[in-house]
């Protein structure tokens, strides 16, 4: 095929968009709504595990040293903690820091009257062990309770096991909601596309009877589905960052909801800007594309 | 050339449109193909395209055995046909340029002899003054005639004109057969579908009479313009 030959296709196709004006706009408007639809659920559940490993991160267990421990023994504790395939991190937490920790969030009056007993702290030395795997917590801290120099380990495994259900069913709602929203998108935008192309049967009849090959005839739906993709993608990635910006800042000012979850628990649309492009882009380009080569390969049998 | 060998069409609901047809169009003929509504003129024309299959014998179009030819030949020997249809079936979101040079830019022909082919077609046609005009904006007449030079403008061996002035005023008529015969004078073969027995009688040549999917007339017939 000569060059030339391409360089038309590509313009009729993208020429078809302006003529087939009101089948492009119905398919644009489908395809907007069914990418932030979907987008939108992607992004919800994405939130939704991060505040709840946000949640997660939160619980630690506790090991509570006997006092007067000798620094060896802390040193080898340290060791033997770290050597847990289920210890993320383990920070030490001496007990003067933990008693500086309680009298900071005191008033004056009685941050005065807690100096002069800050040479009979009673707390213990203790580390701050993080798991990898909530749901084996329990294990974990049966095995802590065995090493020397410990006095004893508090941890929080019951909420651990209710945060690994809750987890566990906001990853499956989440799943089969994007599921069903994908499922019932695609029909949408077929049925669109495939009303699109048979409004133009004809024309493809008219094609087919000057002998025009099927990928003659194909090239330039699949341009005009590929455009309509593109702009229906745009489009949707601005009305998704403008409603999800939108959002984020409502959620950040709830501060009681900041201090369960932490900061850092939503994704800012900046920081996943550059991937939900790439998915938004791709999946409209393709979608575009897809559907309307599909459809109008039932009326090229001729 | 166009050959039927022993050609018959029964459709899946049974319908015989077509029983054990011979008949030979031979390379610069024209005919005039007649007969009643369900007489099988268009299952003929269908056949030629290879828009359907013969349900027995074989049918030869322009050098291709339909029986044996590869779906991706299809296209090629289109290529090599040209078809005129009585609702004139052009591409309304082209213009009359467009609608004729699509047909050259399916055959990969270079830009610069569709610039120079289109508008000679048109010119044959008398439709210069409309390049630019969009389907609708044409009259029926004018909209079979752009028909027509779609249908030359790849200089086909055949044209298959089904009911060319079906959708057109009376008085058009003669002039688009008169075209025709200009093509046919070129060397092209023209198989021309009508009911309409005036234009046959006027203009004689090869007539072929279908009836009950059957062939039963095939004859040289004298028009009445040639006796004027």
């Amino acid at each position: 095929m000569r060059v030339s030959s391409v360089g038309y296709l590509i313009k009729q196709g993208a020429s078809s968009v302006w003529k087939n004006r009101m089948m492009s706009f119905a398919s644009f408007c489908i395809l907007l709504v069914s990418l932030m639809l979907v987008g939108f659920s992607v992004l919800a559940g994405l939130n939704m595990s991060a505040i709840v490993s946000g949640i997660e991160d939160k619980n630690e267990i506790v090991v509570i040293l006997y006092d007067g421990i000798s620094e060896e023994q802390t040193d080898s504790l340290l060791v033997q903690l770290n050597s847990l395939s289920n210890v993320s991190e383990v920070k030490f937490y001496s007990r003067e820091e933990a008693w500086a920790s309680i009298v900071e969030d005191m008033s004056e009056e009685e941050k005065s009257f807690m100096q002069y007993a800050e040479n009979d702290n009673p707390l213990p030395d203790t580390y701050r062990v993080k798991v990898s795997d909530l749901e084996l917590m329990e294990i974990t801290t049966s095995q802590i309770k065995t090493f020397g120099g410990v006095e004893s380990v508090q941890s929080p495994t019951s909420f651990a096991d209710a945060l690994v259900s809750i987890r566990n069913i906001v990853a499956l709602i989440s799943s089969a909601v994007i599921l069903a929203l994908i499922i019932v998108c695609l029909v949408i935008i077929s049925n669109t596309t495939r009303t699109s192309v048979h409004a133009r049967r004809k024309e493809i009849n008219i094609m087919k009877y000057v002998g025009a090959t099927n990928t003659f005839i194909r090239v330039p739906f699949f341009i005009e589905g590929m455009i309509i993709g593109i702009v229906a993608a745009a489009g949707a990635l601005l009305l998704t960052r403008f409603a999800y910006n939108e959002l984020y800042s409502v959620l950040n000012d709830q501060l009681s909801l900041i201090n369960v979850i932490g900061t850092k628990s939503l994704y800012s649309f900046d920081s996943i800007a550059l991937p939900v492009t790439v998915c938004y882009l791709g999946a409209g380009t393709f979608i575009g594309a897809l559907g309307t080569t599909i459809s109008t390969g039932k009326y090229l049998k001729v | 050339m166009v050959e039927f060998k022993n050609v018959s069409v029964t459709y899946s609901s049974g319908v015989d449109a077509l029983s054990n047809i011979n008949l030979k169009i031979n390379d610069g003929d024209f005919a005039f193909v007649v007969g009643s509504n369900g007489a099988g003129k268009s299952t003929l024309i269908k056949l030629i395209l290879k828009e359907i299959d013969a349900t027995e014998g074989t049918v030869i179009a322009n050098g291709y055995n339909l029986r044996k030819i590869r779906r991706s030949k299809i296209s090629k020997l289109r290529r090599t046909i040209g078809v005129v249809f009585q609702d004139f079936r052009l591409i309304p979101t082209m213009t009359v340029y467009e609608n004729i040079a699509f047909v050259l830019r399916v055959i990969d022909a270079p830009k610069k002899y569709i610039k120079t082919r289109v508008p000679y077609v048109l010119e044959l046609v008398g439709l210069s003054d409309k390049m630019k005009a969009y389907p609708e904006q044409l009259s029926g007449g004018e909209q079979q005639r752009v028909a027509l030079a779609r249908a030359l403008v790849n200089d086909p061996k055949l044209i298959i004109a089904d009911e060319p002035t079906g959708n057109i005023d009376p008085e058009l008529s003669y002039d688009i057969v008169e075209l025709l015969k200009c093509i046919n004078e070129c060397g092209t073969t023209i198989l021309m579908v009508t009911h309409e027995h005036n234009l046959v009688r006027y203009f004689g040549g090869r007539v072929i009479n279908l009836d009950g999917g059957q062939v039963v007339f095939d004859e040289e017939v004298g028009g009445s313009n040639e006796s004027k």
